[in-house]
């Protein structure tokens, strides 16, 4: 069995949700020894499905399966001063706590940075919140969609004349997820230089809005407010998913596709694609910014040729001619994709709740400590486990526990 | 700036990155502490260095003048080299060998034929890491693809799940999977990092933004596996909360976003709203009810919201326990006062340019560092000198390297860039006709408060 990155780091996780979650996943993935809390009722993800047979079951649920591979499950009501005293106890083997709670509800948990630095002085808190752990908002609630609006990147995304679309799947919540990550890493680099824990505190906003591409900057550095456009960039035109005869296609020209003060006397790739010599001279493909203003004109001069090819043949023909086009695939085109196959991007991991699943593997390749995805837990599953073996507690210990229903 | 101690002190960068993604990813690096020295060539300039001009001229050395450029190069240095000359890669291969990680976004073959594929790499400097952030990764039919940022979101499949009910896939109004990659591969390396300082072995990222963000659409993959059903577009709405949506508020394109996950957080929100009816009202009753009289919510919430300035409507659901948060423009996040509290924006002190606000990379805030920059974006080759001599060069050597046009730093393209840069766009008077820009503020550095900086 190869090595793995991070043997030896042990996390004891309460986030719920898919932030904290995700950010956890990269590390069990990458082999931290990660530890769950999940309430009694477990995380709330276990309820959200997609569920087989849309039937709700804790163990089945496909979000909850997604995000939670290679983790260990214990139940325990943090919220109430035994369940508190229980996870100090975890928390002295730990060098990472990781926690999706806004600072208000940790502080009547006496379980923030401040908290717990001096006895526990070695350990990072990792806290990823909805608007960050202090500030104004800092009790304000959230989640993926108020941190795509808050973000700049929501405004610019949809139709001039409608309201402003999020990016799909809590694609906000991934971001601020992927964030907390980098950021419990550099903190453990620190430690590992200096000694001493830290707080790494993310805010799912902020983490969204690191990731504008120019909105904030056309104010910064220009006074212009971008406001949204079809979701088109304002670099020209089209850059944009166009329909075809069998789906979609994304038509990218590139830096050579149209015209250009170099090229103009030579056929263009995109009048070689569309098959019409003739609009090599055409003002919708010789300026960038006619098109960009008479976009609906360029669209009617490439219907017919679009309408009557396939995404097949548009890509893989802009492609030989050196234009970046792209597929726009569905969630089931890329379980069958071939590119994807050849570079076994899909892992397959068995659940003991949830039967055999194909999970989106590895987001990054990696040659000497391949990332795996273990399968996801039973709720609890390792509660007796970890309260005798980590926290030292008595089997007899364990039952009073459970009987008063702290885990 | 005050000195501190970062986490990536004494790490340093080779930075063949160019664009968004790459950057973004060497630009936390940085921040992080790293020394991050990248390369652009005299002939082939990053192609950022021509996309949104500061005061949006153009003319006046527009190279230096980018915005898009300075924000993902805050922190680093640059060194300017033809790297299609020997003399040019032999500068690049001394640096990798007194460095920890060598990031590139070529496509594949390309560094390949450098001479500097990871193979070759490592027999420089055995415990290298070396990642490469690409369109579709180093092998699969698909590894020779022209890729660009827009296209690789829809290419993950999260276009396919974003849009208005019943219309067409959507790209985000930006090209997401390019900061997305860029922070995983952040990721990626100090993984790596921590490996090599517990074994001492480097090694080899592959990171494909294709790949990378596929796992946005992980309840959608087990939904085709399970139920064979393709994950609908839905607008704003949720799978789970109900009501959940972007609504229009009073003022010129004014928008708040509102989600209620349970029961709770919908009587909380009736009672913000006066329709304290709503809680015996049995189409309401419970989300999965609510899913189905979404269409009269959300009628109903309009038109309250429509009345109410968004941040009003944000702070008065805030307060009586409501997920809400305005939509914000990018004038307004940089006004934003929650931003304005955590510094989200820190101010760059950039040559030619002054004080601007350019956002934090790394969204964490930690209580023993901080990541703000150290320093500006670099000009073209500002550290080609600086460098050189570190690496034992002579005085007589660096000169005879700018001599035989090795090094550089000014641009040495087929046309002005100043061209390039002035077909890229319309007058921005044009785009404010046209809606795609909203509105051009001639005060906004006084708005700002950076007026004169």
């Amino acid at each position: 069995m190869p090595d793995r990155a991070l043997d030896g780091l042990r996390i004891i996780d309460i986030s719920q949700g898919i932030a904290g979650p995700y950010a956890t996943k990269l590390l069990a993935d990458t082999g931290a020894t990660v530890t769950k809390i999940e309430p009694p009722g477990g995380d709330y993800t276990r309820g959200y499905g997609p569920f087989p047979d849309d039937t709700p079951d804790p163990e089945r649920s496909g979000l909850f399966l997604h995000l939670n591979t290679g983790k260990r499950s214990v139940t325990l009501d943090v919220s109430v001063t035994s369940g508190q005293v229980v996870l100090r106890k975890l928390l002295t083997t730990a060098d990472v706590f990781v926690t999706s709670e806004r600072t208000s509800t940790l502080k009547a948990w006496e379980l923030t940075y401040d908290d717990l630095k001096s006895d526990f002085p070695e350990l990072i808190v990792a806290q990823v919140s909805p608007f960050g752990a202090t500030g104004p908002y800092a009790d304000y609630d959230g989640n993926s969609l108020t941190a795509m609006a808050m973000s700049t990147i929501m405004y610019n995304t949809g139709e001039p004349d409608r309201e402003p679309l999020a990016t799909g799947g809590e694609a906000g919540a991934y971001v601020a997820g992927i964030q907390l990550w980098v950021g419990i890493l550099a903190a453990l680099e620190n430690r590992a230089r200096r000694g001493g824990g830290d707080h790494v505190d993310v805010s799912m906003a902020e983490a969204v809005a690191a990731a504008d591409e120019y909105n904030a900057a056309m104010y910064a550095f220009q006074g212009a407010v971008r406001r949204r456009y079809y979701s088109r960039h304002i670099f020209g035109y089209p850059n944009d998913i166009v329909p075809c005869a069998d789906g979609h296609i994304v038509l990218i020209p590139g830096a050579s596709g149209f015209p250009t003060p170099l090229t103009q006397d030579s056929l263009s790739p995109m009048a070689l694609l569309l098959e019409d010599p003739e609009l090599n001279k055409h003002p919708l493909f010789i300026s960038a910014g006619e098109r960009m203003l008479r976009w609906r004109e360029f669209d009617a001069l490439i219907e017919p040729y679009m309408s009557s090819h396939s995404a097949m043949e548009i890509v893989m023909t802009a492609q030989a001619l050196r234009m970046p086009f792209a597929f726009v695939p569905t969630a089931s085109d890329l379980l069958q994709d071939e590119h994807l196959a050849e570079r076994a991007f899909f892992a397959r991991v068995k659940h003991p709740g949830g039967g055999e699943l194909r999970h989106a593997g590895a987001p990054f390749k990696m040659s000497e400590t391949p990332m795996t995805a273990g399968p996801a837990p039973r709720l609890g599953e390792a509660t007796a486990d970890v309260l005798t073996s980590d926290a030292g507690y008595a089997t007899e210990d364990l039952t009073v526990m459970s009987d008063r229903g702290v885990i | 700036m005050s000195e501190q101690e970062l986490p990536l002190e004494g790490i340093r960068v080779v930075d063949l990155t160019h664009v968004f993604a790459g950057p973004t990813c060497t630009r936390i690096l940085a921040d992080l502490g790293a020394d991050v020295i990248r390369f652009e060539a005299p002939s082939r300039l990053d192609v950022t260095r021509n996309l949104i001009i500061t005061e949006n001229d153009g003319l006046d050395h527009p190279w230096h003048r980018a915005s898009y450029f300075v924000i993902r190069n805050a922190n680093k240095r640059e060194m300017v080299i033809d790297l299609a000359k020997p003399e040019g890669i032999e500068i690049v291969k001394k640096l990798i060998a007194v460095a920890d990680v060598v990031a590139e976004s070529f496509t594949p073959r390309v560094m390949e034929n450098f001479g500097l594929g990871y193979e070759s790499v490592k027999a420089i400097k055995p415990d290298i890491i070396m990642i490469s952030l690409s369109g579709y990764g180093q092998n699969g039919p698909m590894r020779d693809f022209g890729a660009y940022g827009m296209g690789l979101e829809p290419a993950s499949g999260i276009s396919s799940i974003t849009g208005y009910r019943e219309g067409p896939p959507m790209r985000s109004g930006l090209s997401f999977t390019d900061p997305y990659s860029g922070f995983m591969g952040a990721g990626a390396v100090l993984t790596a990092l921590a490996y090599r300082r517990r074994t001492g072995k480097g090694q080899y990222i592959d990171l494909s933004e294709q790949e990378a963000a596929i796992p946005v659409l992980g309840a959608a993959l087990m939904d085709v596996q399970m139920n064979h059903r393709l994950h609908p577009r839905r607008g704003n709405r949720s799978d789970w909360a109900a009501p959940q949506g972007c609504y229009r508020c009073a003022g010129d394109d004014r928008w708040v976003v509102i989600s209620c996950a349970n029961d709770v957080e919908f009587e909380r929100l009736a009672g913000a709203m006066g329709r304290s009816e709503w809680l015996t009202d049995e189409r309401y009753a419970t989300v999965l009810a609510r899913h189905k009289h979404h269409d009269e919510l959300d009628a109903a919430i309009s038109e309250w919201t429509s009345q109410r300035d968004h941040y009003a409507v944000m702070h008065t659901l805030q307060a009586a326990g409501v997920k809400a948060a305005a939509v914000l423009n990018g004038k307004e996040a940089l006004l934003e006062p929650q931003f304005t509290a955590r510094k989200q924006f820190d101010v760059i002190d950039q040559p030619l340019l002054g004080k601007r606000l350019v956002q934090k990379h790394v969204a964490a805030r930690f209580r023993r560092f901080s990541t703000e920059p150290r320093r500006p974006a670099p000009l073209l080759g500002e550290h080609n000198d600086e460098v050189l001599k570190e690496l034992g060069y002579s005085d007589e050597q660096v000169a005879a390297l700018s001599e035989a046009g090795v090094i550089g730093d000014t641009p040495k393209l087929p046309v002005p860039p100043q061209l390039i840069s002035m077909a890229l766009k319309l007058p921005y008077e044009k785009y404010v006709e046209a809606g795609i820009l909203q509105a051009i503020e001639p005060d906004y550095r006084e708005q700002l408060g950076l007026a004169g900086g």
